[in-house]
């Protein structure tokens, strides 16, 4: 190795993202993707919001949940649990529920699992991807209420600086 | 010193990151001190059935004390447990109880820890997920050093870990990344801590893959189990898409024990379990080696590649994979099937390139993960925790 020139991954990987971009950009705009894209600088700031809210989706905390109001109104309940209100029978009914007819419709109950989790990721993208745009919106906002002096906004496609 | 080390489960023969990083930090600490590791007597990681006898033995220069299981898991509690505290909003007893369901139950090897723990000067806890730490470092927190072997994964975000890991006296991370991942989890510094990775040896001079397997070059090479919480699933999506529109002739061959159905296909050849010499054998012929996990606290594998000069192609979504083909730059990575493609087209184009990326990770393991390093940076650290405990 003495004597050779290194290979940097961050700039191989570089040019690798850029071309993987580039041509899904081509195809998303051949299969009728929004026009919009037809501007490479905006398509890529696009691709850098989207990718940000992926990378948000383990976030250990986010504001968007804490503003809705009840919870219990929206958030899947996924784990199936078992309660009997009446204190006689209950315990017998609990019983047959989980040892009788839970093993006979375990299938159904985890082919549904399955879908609920995979509906359940999809709430969690979604509500980064809102609060991804929510936070660039406002980054946006304060740059652009910001006096001539201190600096104008971004130009047109440059991506506003990340905090 | 007087060392104890703490770990679920323990023997040459047992495989697993976990305990083979024990057992080779143990193994090596005996040299220069009194070394007993306390373990159970289980071999099966899902059961914890007691297959080894209880008591004390001796393995080489460390003394192994071992501990009956109380009970098997119950897979069906278990399963329950982990809808109630991955799916839901689980209570800190409900969070408490994954980690006894996740076992081992092993009641007298924290009897032990209790009225005998205070005799060591050290003890070293490896695996933050398994019972004999979880509740056995809260036991002897103030001499207790743990070794987290931490991953991204949904356990890391329980809520009881803020707790758990401000206790240990000094941590032992296997990447920087993991180091990150665990201070996040404590909000706080976790100071004194060292990052060691694992250590390797040279590599020996390669043996030949047999004919009779049918393997062409050149290959993609998987090692380890095959199962779908390792990335295989779409490893194989993309691998079978890759080839539907390419006209290379690339294989994946697939090495390790399957957990998932494997679907049959021309260029997939899945081998099983393989021995040791097969494993060198591939690792020094295969063209590129891929590592698809999304969960990763150090990727021994990758480091094995590297150790016989293999590029590699890894989970970009796993910040520690990503993490250790930066540092190395001995590998690439892909998130997407795009990326994935690309990855193995750019490998292939550019074969000198690709050469290089595996010499500049053999120099990065030669740099970070041979032994005496490793084992400078742990002695380091148990002997300078001792000196702190010293001037308090």
């Amino acid at each position: 190795m003495e004597g050779e020139a290194p290979v940097r991954v961050a700039q191989l990987m570089r040019e690798i993202e850029e071309d993987a971009r580039r041509d899904r950009r081509k195809q998303l705009l051949a299969h009728g993707g929004p026009h919009e894209y037809e501007d490479p600088e905006v398509y890529a700031i696009v691709d850098g919001i989207l990718r940000r809210a992926v990378e948000a989706l383990d976030r250990p905390a986010s504001l968007f949940p804490e503003v809705l109001e009840d919870e219990n109104q929206w958030r899947l309940e996924l784990p199936l649990r078992y309660s009997s209100h009446r204190p006689v029978v209950g315990p017998v009914l609990l019983f047959i529920k989980r040892r009788m007819l839970l093993p006979m419709f375990r299938w159904l109950y985890e082919y549904s699992l399955e879908n609920f989790r995979r509906q359940q990721y999809v709430n969690r993208l979604l509500f980064a991807c809102v609060e991804e745009l929510a936070i660039e919106n406002a980054r946006l906002r304060k740059m652009m209420a910001r006096p001539a002096s201190q600096g104008a906004a971004p130009a047109s496609g440059q991506p506003a600086p990340r905090p | 010193m007087k060392i104890a080390c703490v770990v679920h489960r323990y023997g040459a023969d047992i495989a697993g990151g976990s305990e083979t990083h024990c057992r080779h930090v143990a193994e090596r600490l005996a040299a220069r001190h009194d070394v007993t590791v306390l373990t159970t007597c289980a071999r099966d990681h899902v059961t914890w059935a007691n297959e080894l006898p209880p008591g004390v033995s001796h393995e080489g220069a460390v003394t192994v004390r071992r501990f009956p299981v109380a009970r098997q898991r119950s897979m069906q509690r278990f399963s329950e447990i982990c809808d109630r505290v991955f799916l839901g909003r689980p209570s800190r007893e409900e969070q408490e109880e994954w980690f006894r369901q996740n076992g081992p139950d092993c009641p007298n090897l924290l009897r032990y820890l209790e009225t005998e723990g205070s005799t060591y000067d050290r003890v070293v806890f490896w695996a933050f997920r398994y019972a004999t730490s979880f509740f056995g470092l809260p036991l002897i927190a103030e001499r207790a050093v743990l070794v987290p072997t931490a991953e991204d994964d949904p356990i890391i975000r329980l809520d009881v870990l803020a707790t758990f890991f401000s206790q240990p006296s000094a941590f032992i991370f296997l990447t920087p990344e993991e180091r990150a991942l665990v201070t996040r989890r404590a909000m706080r510094p976790l100071e004194p801590s060292t990052v060691v990775g694992s250590g390797l040896e040279p590599a020996g001079p390669p043996p030949a893959v047999p004919d009779r397997l049918g393997i062409r070059k050149p290959f993609v090479l998987y090692l380890g189990r095959i199962d779908p919480n390792k990335g295989c699933e779409i490893l194989i999506r993309h691998f079978r898409r890759y080839h539907a529109e390419h006209v290379v002739p690339l294989q994946l061959v697939l090495a390790g024990p399957p957990n998932m159905p494997m679907p049959a296909h021309p260029a997939m050849l899945p081998l099983g379990r393989v021995d040791e010499t097969l494993r060198q054998a591939l690792l020094s012929e295969a063209f590129l080696l891929v590592v698809p996990s999304p969960y990763e606290s150090l990727s021994l594998v990758l480091l094995e590649g590297w150790n016989h000069g293999l590029p590699a192609l890894v989970n970009g979504h796993c910040d520690v994979l990503k993490g250790q083909a930066l540092r190395a730059d001995g590998a690439l990575y892909y998130r997407t099937y795009d990326e994935f493609a690309r990855g193995i087209d750019f490998l292939l184009e550019h074969r000198h390139l690709a050469q290089q990326l595996g010499r500049q990770g053999l120099a990065y393991v030669e740099r970070e993960y041979r032994w005496p390093g490793v084992m400078a940076k742990i002695e380091a650290l148990l002997t300078g925790l001792g000196r702190q405990r010293a001037v308090v």
